[in-house]
């Protein structure tokens, strides 16, 4: 059964995309990662123009990062206040990526940039996140996993100043980490289209030392806001969100989000890292494929607009 | 497109004059195509009769080529990039800009065009994909003919423009008729339907009709709403968001 997007002026099944937007719900609510960096390029190779479908997708980011934070927050796994102080530092940054994006597209080069950022964070970040929880997984962690890696050991950087108490995450340390975190997500969510969950899991993991548990919910509710900023934007910008398609990936994005949270509680906490890890690791592949094969047709379009 | 009204006018003024002026009378099965939530594209049809005025029909021994073209009414704007390799990645290098690009077009005649008249005259009317009047933007330089190719070869890979020799067929002496399957994603807005009749490599005759294509309902609605108001629209888009993911967290609540 087709129905017609009125932005993207084309028609769609509609099976297919809101079973696409369950998949991506089911991982955002798991991991706690926006899932649009697997949006996005499944709408583009289903015809989708390229600007709505990074448009659109943040309508979904924000759905089932709403509809996971909720169920996350009743089980007391959300840390407001650190996730205050990541979005502070989260909507500076947003600011000067702004700034760096439209340079970068006057200059033809948004899309190498991305690309190459997207490689060069899930690389390394999916690479060391692998290697440390295939070694946890080796060593037979237990099922409190943090309880291994010492929550609240603390680093160097948790003792700069401003130091505030966590209760959640059980940690007395600088708030500066986690604003400079925010700031960097920030940027890199507006360059880059993303929710930012890929970086923010791990930083929170490994940097910050928060317990896994309350992670996932914390990194949801910074993403919430961020996707929001940015739909607004390209909705005010480009007119290119979709409702219609929105509408479509939010019902099955909100209840994939709602089995991924009750299923990823399910999982041993180093096998959850294990995964997400992986997940990363297959996308950076594919996208660094992408860069370095020959294209199918070395020409580009894109249509400005009506003269 | 304005190269292509002139021409029609200077043509349609020279035969009135001649003593053998003729009349292109045309029509469309559909004039107005409401795009709806169930739009998955449409078949037209462009017939059309060829008399002279007098009324008589065309003699049999007078032959007839028709060529049928419907194109956008306003043109684009569109950039055309070229990926060449810097060391292992391949990245955007070469640009070019280019304007007059119709969003969608459509060519059908009786027999191969360069069989109906020569490359000038054809070239007056943009008759033909190579012939469509895209040339570098207002400030831009020429370039390769590859990046006006690749303008054409997308566009057809997207269904969007497409030639087809020998499609227009005459029922009788003097009418004829062609089918046009309008792709799924044809661009909303109005197209020009060019009927030239042509002999002896001229155009003899001529009809222009507009083909109304415009989002209706609920597609309009949304459509003028993202347009018109963006930032409400994308404040009510965050917001439904966001309720719809409390609705499902709601919904899926475990009972203490």
């Amino acid at each position: 059964m087709q129905i017609y997007l009125p932005i993207a002026e084309m028609p769609v099944n509609i099976f297919l995309i809101i079973g696409l937007g369950a998949a991506v719900g089911f991982l955002s609510g798991m991991f706690g990662v926006g899932g649009g960096f697997i949006l996005t390029p499944f709408l583009m190779f289903w015809g989708i123009p390229p600007a709505v479908a990074v448009a659109t997708q943040s309508t979904q980011i924000v759905a089932s990062s709403v509809s996971g934070v909720l169920t996350h927050w009743r089980k007391g796994n959300v840390d407001f206040k650190m996730g205050g102080v990541l979005l502070g530092g989260g909507l500076v940054g947003s600011v000067l990526g702004i700034q760096l994006f439209n340079a970068l597209k006057a200059a033809g080069q948004a899309d190498l940039f991305i690309s190459l950022s997207y490689v060069i964070f899930l690389g390394s970040i999916g690479g060391l996140m692998f290697w440390e929880s295939l070694q946890a997984v080796r060593h037979g962690g237990s099922n409190v996993g943090s309880a291994r890696r010492e929550p609240g050991g603390h680093y160097w950087v948790h003792g700069w100043p401003l130091k505030m108490r966590f209760h959640r995450s059980k940690l007395y340390i600088s708030a500066i980490p986690p604003a400079l975190l925010g700031v960097l997500i920030g940027l890199l969510a507006v360059v880059m289209g993303i929710g930012g969950g890929f970086i923010l899991v791990p930083a929170m993991i490994y940097l910050l030392r928060m317990p896994t548990a309350v992670v996932v919910g914390t990194s949801l509710f910074q993403i919430i806001f961020v996707a929001a900023f940015s739909t607004l934007l390209h909705a005010i910008t480009n007119q290119s969100v979709d409702a219609i398609l929105a509408v479509l990936l939010i019902l099955g994005g909100v209840f994939g989000a709602q089995f991924g949270v009750r299923y990823g509680e399910r999982l041993r906490s180093d096998w959850l890292r294990l995964c997400l890890a992986a997940l990363v690791l297959m996308i950076c592949l594919r996208l660094g494929v992408d860069l370095v094969l020959p294209p199918t047709d070395p020409f580009n379009l894109l249509v400005e607009g009506l003269e | 497109m304005r190269r292509v009204l002139a021409a029609l006018a200077i043509a349609a003024a020279l035969a009135a004059g001649s003593a053998r002026a003729e009349d292109l009378a045309a029509g469309i099965s559909r004039d107005k195509i409401e795009i709806t939530s169930s739009f998955t594209g449409t078949d037209v049809v462009v017939f059309g009769a060829i008399e002279l005025e007098s009324g008589e029909a065309l003699p049999v021994t007078e032959m007839r080529d028709v060529v049928v073209v419907i194109r956008s009414d306003k043109p684009y704007l569109v950039t055309v990039r070229k990926k060449d390799q810097v060391g292992p990645i391949w990245m955007n290098r070469e640009q070019r800009r280019f304007a007059g690009v119709p969003g969608y077009y459509f060519l059908s005649s009786t027999r191969p065009l360069k069989d109906i008249a020569s490359a000038e005259v054809l070239e007056q009317f943009e008759i033909g994909l190579e012939r469509i009047a895209l040339g570098p933007a207002p400030g831009a330089i020429g370039g390769p003919r590859a990046f006006r190719e690749a303008i054409l070869r997308t566009k057809m890979k997207q269904d969007l423009y497409s030639q087809h020799e020998g499609a227009v067929s005459f029922l009788s002496g003097s009418l004829f008729r062609t089918t046009v399957a309008l792709p799924p994603n044809v661009p909303a807005g109005n197209l020009k339907v060019l009927v030239y009749a042509f002999a002896d490599g001229q155009v003899t005759s001529s009809s222009t009709m507009t083909l109304f294509i415009d989002k209706t309902g609920i597609e309009r609605g949304l459509s003028e709403f993202a347009h018109h108001w963006p930032l409400f629209y994308g404040l009510a888009a965050v917001l439904l968001s966001a309720l719809a993911g409390f609705l499902a967290s709601l919904a899926f609540r475990e009972r203490h």
